[in-house]
């Protein structure tokens, strides 16, 4: 590859757009993911924009502080390799991590290994082809696989995620390449997750900056207490930071089996939360043996040693969605802790 | 034949904060110690105060918690520091030590 130019404000001039070059290119500068990208031109950026003002600033992304410009998301959703289709999937996601409560700051500077979670749900699962099936957390779907990693990119490139300067995640995790999946509706028993957390709208998109899934099992059990006991099982741990963070939130990821199960015993999704907040518990003494700082509610402060203490201060935040394809596989994500799930309506 | 580009880092928000320049010397003045939150760091941050009060003939005048509050999660190494706290502190101290580390 021969010298390159920059052009001005934003614009770069390569002699070599072979996926090597580019990708000498990207190292120089400290960018990319270490995975080929696809070339950012003005035509592929152009096309994600669809028209839409390049301009508009979805978030301001710390701890770099980049203006998250609609363009700047439409650059790194074309070297994720998204179809066009599915950017208001990534603008939606990045408005959600600029929302104060998500707390990306935190979750960009902890040691922690924590990556964001984007869940899809609604009518864009089918319309934008994601897999909310068999394999929802991947590989093998390019909605799910591109989404996921052009957030990374967003929050690589534009929040300055860097591992070491910008990301101090202590040994990282895989799922910080890329972490979306999609509600399955065909298979859900309930009401759409976005319609239980008020978000009233067609489509929407979650973001749960948490720890990657952890599995549990249960081939057998026509029991639904029997099923969830072992999610409470793997939910009731000191390994994880909802163990000392009470504010913490828990994603249960139900496959379709076990949801049905739920249902045919009459439960609820709110059935489901309250018999792991109830279930998901240790002893306060031994919080108290493993850990010197508790960031726990007061009353759990309060609690004597012999008093079992649930993994999160308060049943709603245990949250409940569908996902996955047939066999009795399902899942818990642990939460950073610090942080809470932001649900937004699907926009352009 | 070359391509243009588009670079994938984008604009800095306007009023991004960045690191100021080290100061060329320490010479006196009041000190202060912001506790992050994290496992002994007020500890550790109290003794290298103390200790730089005595090298470069200042004072250790003021520790705290970001939420100026003991215990609780609004002193987590996770959360900011409330601006009340960093509004007393611009007042009171010249130098801060802060963020210790896991």
């Amino acid at each position: 590859m021969g010298e390159n130019a920059q052009m001005g404000e934003g614009l770069h001039e390569i002699d070599d757009e072979s996926p090597e070059g580019l990708y000498a290119f990207l190292a120089e500068r400290e960018w990319g993911d270490g995975l080929p990208v696809v070339a950012p031109t003005e035509e592929r950026v152009g096309v994600m924009l669809a028209g839409l003002d390049p301009d508009e600033v979805l978030a301001v992304l710390p701890p770099r502080g980049g203006s998250a410009t609609r363009r700047a998301v439409a650059v790194n959703a074309v070297m994720a390799g998204c179809p066009p289709e599915v950017f208001p999937v990534v603008a939606t996601a990045v408005r959600a991590l600029g929302e104060q409560r998500l707390n990306l700051r935190g979750v960009n500077a902890t040691t922690h290994p924590v990556a964001p979670l984007v869940i899809v749900h609604g009518d864009a699962v089918e319309e934008m082809g994601f897999n909310a099936e068999v394999g929802a957390f991947g590989p093998g779907n390019r909605a799910n696989a591109t989404v996921g990693r052009a957030v990374r990119l967003v929050l690589l490139h534009v929040a300055g995620a860097r591992p070491g300067p910008g990301d101090a995640a202590t040994q990282g995790q895989p799922s910080k390449y890329a972490y979306c999946t999609a509600e399955n509706r065909a298979a859900d028993p309930w009401e759409p997750y976005h319609h239980s957390v008020g978000v009233d709208a067609p489509s929407a998109v979650t973001v749960h900056c948490g720890e990657n899934p952890h599995n549990f099992h249960d081939m057998e059990s026509d029991d639904i207490e029997r099923i969830l006991d072992k999610a409470a099982s793997a939910m009731a741990t000191f390994g994880v930071n909802n163990a000392c963070i009470s504010g913490g939130e828990w994603f249960i990821g139900l496959c379709p089996e076990h949801a049905a199960t739920a249902d045919a015993a009459g439960w609820t999704r709110d059935d489901v939360s309250a018999y792991l907040f109830e279930h998901a518990r240790l002893p306060a003494r031994e919080f108290r043996r493993q850990f010197d700082l508790l960031a726990w509610a007061p009353w759990m402060s309060d609690a004597a040693d012999d008093e079992l203490l649930p993994m999160t201060e308060e049943v709603g935040n245990i949250r409940v969605f569908v996902t996955g394809g047939a066999g009795k596989h399902s899942c818990v994500i642990p939460s950073w802790g610090m942080t809470r799930s932001v649900t937004l309506a699907l926009e352009p | 034949m070359s391509t243009t580009i588009h670079d994938p880092a984008g604009p800095l928000a306007e009023g991004a904060v960045q690191l100021v320049p080290a100061a060329p010397a320490l010479v006196g003045g009041s000190i202060g110690v912001l506790d992050n939150g994290k496992p002994n760091a007020r500890l550790l941050l109290t003794r290298a105060a103390e200790g730089l009060a005595a090298r470069i003939g200042g004072e250790v005048v003021r520790v705290t918690g970001k939420s100026g509050r003991s215990g609780g999660a609004a002193n987590n190494a996770a959360t900011a520091c409330e601006s009340q706290v960093l509004e007393s502190l611009s007042k009171e101290v010249r130098i801060v030590l802060t963020g210790s580390a896991d």
